[in-house]
């Protein structure tokens, strides 16, 4: 996961100067047989600490999904809901109950049969555990209770549709027989997980977790695959070569010069994708004045060459961002194009400088821009002094400006400070994201970036809206998304959020944080794809990588 | 006697101030655990999971700093180290005794491998002071240990496991296996181990051959090797036992602090070879404001190289009988 920013740049130069080993692929293998080992690369910073308990957010990397199994599947990339453990649910007409028929035929991999009742356990269980509650379920819920021998109905303090995602895609049911005897479930060490899911965990060092195929499997024939091995890498440049030299399968981080470096070594099998998932912004401060002049925002808006940026500090694997803050290609259905192009947010200095002149800022000697008062455009800007490509994207949007006239002064901190100032609303301009997982529409990120609920007043922690942007009218809109199950109101609601993100422009999306993913059609097929995105494809996207794990399939 | 009693009375001083400092820095650093934690996911995770975390760590305890202290202190000496945060819930024992052994084998050997070396190299160069040996060996050793370690690790890396395959790129043993006594398993050790250990040798031997060369050429113009060479003995016997019993004192110091500072381990070598050692554990505990695991690991380094220098203090009063009679 710590793979997602450019680490290392330097170091992987040099291992760049490695030889080719090539190879010639076989794409015409299809007959899905069962077998064949996988390897996972996807940098994890430490050991594994062999823990697999799912309700514990330092390790439920490797056992929510593959181990044990949401509800129902919801695609991060697409929203396309697939039923899980629940063969089917069920809103109520006001959204404030949800009912769920609990699949029958599931066992759980020591042989008992999974029910409802571990659905209503598992939820009741992260009501008494509050800190085993990693979703917040509990801040939207009312009660989980048992309805007949295979339903479950859950209640809401407030009609919550959005939260499906968290309730039933993001949390993993777990066994009664076994938890009900666990004292501190957050805590609890677990060594020999028993889930429902394709996988058992088979053995575990520090080195290497190895997974082996559930014969027993719920979804009959599934998966192909025999075991799959994830190996612990302490930092990205060994997780990369052990990659490119061919012996993992699925990568799930960053690579410098990924063209050479990776695909170069055998054009024919090495593929990467990086689909977009959440925003990289510029946040407005906007109690401080002058930020508080929208003619200021909008003109920084305008001074901003996303796409010199994208190519200059991301080279180019970051795609370039939009004002809509609409993820693009990811969410293109969502985006209202007709608006968009009407305001056409690209550089262009001759605009944001009449902006600024009608606001009543005039140009100083210094080609800086000047209040009535004397006082210079002028702003720091606070980034992560380690994400070296944040580094560069700064610098490219500070040349951009200067040439409109508003000075901005990068301040590079180390990264726990800069969380500091950017949580508390301690500065003025700051770079990055919204540090939320992202969800399955544009909905989740913009709400928790912009939603007043989500922000505090300066000095206190703000778990969004970092900014302090405050705008009753686009609260409500988020209030009503939450309210409906209705797609094409859904739409048209993201759209009058959009108009408002042109207009206002609270926060200025800048580039697009992409999943890591790369994948070798050597010896395995069945992968996801940019046409076939049935899954987030990166290793550390939950618990999507359950879902790639049965698709892909050894090529025979 | 009294210089032994000087030197307890001096390390249980060190210790202490040692063991408070060790509890002020890490409080002293900004930020909390669990913002660390966001930063070691990269924001993949939820203010929601923050908090959920915050709640299980006992992050928002209100005991005041003083008590923290005495508990700190009390802790310490029971040998109860607490629950590391960035492992959570593993308590700290258990993360450092995942490392302990591979740092202590690879970079242990490895130092010992260096010094032993070093030392007869510079004492086989100074016995032969102008040879080809003493003309060639000091200058490349000197230009090599200039190198950035990690730069030589990841140039060995590049040539011998990456191009020609004759070693493995990365981890201490076969990804697959798991830790068993046996022959095969000894022998992947040695395998996944030789390059890492062959790039800290390699870069560390130069400083021992230099100071070894130095001493010794001053050791032998004393008149005692005159003297040994005037009764007729073995040269062998002079260069080991007078000469270089001699020379080799000032280094004594130098190799026990190394040893020491085995335990902190050889981060970047750790990096480069993906190898599972306490380097790479004590970086994290600072990343991720683990006071606990960064305590304890910071405990046993000062407590290692204080161990350390009190041994070799002890050695030499037994090589070097001046020590003993000036205190």
């Amino acid at each position: 996961m710590r793979g997602h920013r450019l680490f290392g740049i330097g170091l992987g130069a040099i291992l760049l100067l490695a030889s080719c080993g090539g190879s010639t692929g076989n794409n015409t293998g299809t007959q899905k047989s069962v077998g064949g080992v996988l390897t996972i690369d996807n940098e994890s910073g430490a050991l594994w600490q062999c823990d697999f308990n799912p309700y514990n957010g330092s390790v439920n990397g490797q056992s929510f999904g593959i181990l044990y199994e949401p509800l129902v599947y919801d695609n991060l990339l697409n929203d396309q809901k697939t039923n899980w453990l629940a063969s089917g649910y069920k809103w109520s007409a006001d959204s404030k109950t949800l009912t769920f028929t609990i699949r029958s035929g599931v066992k759980w991999s020591d042989g008992q049969d999974f029910s409802a009742d571990d659905v209503v356990f598992s939820f009741n269980l992260l009501k008494q555990f509050p800190a085993a509650d990693l979703q917040s379920d509990w801040s939207v819920l009312s009660s989980v209770t048992k309805q007949g021998s295979d339903q479950v109905v859950m209640t809401f303090q407030q009609a919550a549709v959005p939260n499906f995602y968290q309730i039933a895609g993001q949390t993993a049911i777990v066994p009664q027989h076994i938890w009900s005897a666990f004292k501190d479930p957050a805590s609890q060490p677990v060594k020999q997980p028993v889930g429902t899911g394709p996988f058992t965990m088979s053995a575990c060092t520090g080195q290497n977790i190895a997974y082996k195929r559930n014969p027993s499997y719920w979804q009959k024939g599934l998966p192909y695959i025999d075991t799959v091995n994830y190996p612990a890498f302490l930092d990205n440049d060994p997780a990369n070569a052990f990659l490119a030299a061919g012996q993992a399968q699925w990568g799930g981080q960053f690579i410098p010069n990924i063209d050479t470096y990776y695909v170069g070594k055998d054009p024919h099998n090495n593929h990467y994708w990086f689909p977009p998932i959440d925003n990289i912004n510029v946040w407005l401060n906007t109690t401080v004045a002058p930020l508080d002049n929208k003619a200021v925002r909008q003109a920084m808006a305008y001074g901003i060459d996303r796409g010199a940026v994208s190519q200059k500090g991301e080279f180019g694997y970051e795609p370039a961002g939009n004002q809509t803050g609409v993820l693009s290609p990811t969410f293109d259905s969502w985006i209202d194009k007709g608006q968009a192009d009407k305001y056409g947010y690209k550089l262009d200095v001759t605009k944001a400088q009449g902006l600024l002149q009608s606001a009543g800022f005039s140009k100083g000697t210094d080609g800086i821009y000047k209040d009535a008062s004397g006082k210079r455009l002028s702003f720091s800007i606070i980034n992560i002094a380690g994400y070296t490509d944040w580094v560069a994207s700064v610098q490219v949007i500070q040349d951009n400006l200067k040439q409109v006239g508003i000075e901005i002064k990068p301040v590079n901190l180390e990264a726990t400070s800069y969380f500091d100032k950017l949580f508390t609303g301690n500065f003025q301009l700051a770079y990055g994201s919204v540090n939320t997982s992202p969800g399955p529409s544009p909905y989740y990120e913009l709400r928790n970036s912009l939603h007043s609920a989500t922000t505090a007043s300066i000095g206190q922690t703000a778990a969004g809206d970092y900014g302090r942007y405050k705008n009753p009218t686009l609260d409500g809109l988020f209030d009503q998304f939450g309210q409906t199950t209705d797609q094409a109101k859904q739409h048209n609601l993201i759209k009058q959020v959009e108009a408002i993100i042109l207009e206002d422009v609270p926060i200025i999306p800048v580039t697009e944080g992409v999943a890591w993913y790369q994948y070798s059609t050597k010896d395995f097929a069945g992968w996801p794809t940019k046409d076939n995105p049935f899954a987030a494809p990166a290793p550390w996207n939950l618990p999507d990588w359950e879902v790639t794990l049965l698709h892909v399939y050894k090529k025979s | 006697m009294s210089y032994l009693v000087r030197r307890l009375e001096f390390f249980f001083i060190t210790l202490w101030a040692t063991l408070t400092m060790n509890f002020i820095l890490p409080r002293i650093m900004p930020g909390n655990p669990a913002e660390a934690m966001l930063v070691r996911y990269h924001g993949r995770v939820s203010p929601q999971t923050i908090k959920a975390i915050e709640v299980a760590f006992g992050l928002n305890s209100n005991e005041s700093i003083f008590q923290q202290y005495l508990e700190y202190l009390r802790n310490t000496v029971t040998g109860n180290f607490g629950t590391s945060v960035t492992f959570f819930p593993v308590p700290v024992g258990d993360v450092i005794k995942q490392g302990l052994p591979w740092t202590l084998g690879l970079v242990g050997m490895a130092t010992i491998i260096a010094f032993a070396l070093g030392t007869l190299l510079g004492m086989l160069s100074a016995w032969r002071r102008g040879g080809i040996f003493d003309a060639i060996l000091p200058p490349v050793f000197i230009v090599i240990s200039a190198f950035p370690y990690f730069w030589l690790g990841l140039l060995f890396l590049l040539a011998f496991a990456l191009t020609l395959g004759w070693f493995p790129l990365g981890f201490a043993y076969d990804l697959t296996d798991s830790i068993n006594l046996s022959w095969s398993f000894a022998g992947q050790v040695l395998w996944h181990g030789f390059l890492p250990a062959l790039t800290i040798v390699i870069t560390s031997v130069g400083g021992w051959i230099l100071t070894m060369r130095n001493t010794m050429i001053t050791t032998l113009a004393e008149d005692y090797v005159k003297m040994a060479r005037a009764k007729g003995l073995s040269p062998v016997r002079i260069m080991l036992m007078y000469a270089g019993r001699n020379a080799i004192l000032p280094n004594l110091t130098g190799f026990a602090m190394s040893l020491g500072f085995v335990i902190s381990g050889a981060i970047l070598v750790e990096i480069v070879f993906n190898y599972p050692g306490l380097g790479f554990t004590l970086l994290q505990a600072v990343h991720s404001e683990d006071y606990a695991l960064m305590q304890t690991l910071f405990l046993m380094i000062t407590l290692a190289v204080l161990l350390a220098v009190l041994a070799a203090d002890v050695l030499t009063a037994i090589l070097d009988p001046r020590t003993r009679e000036q205190g």
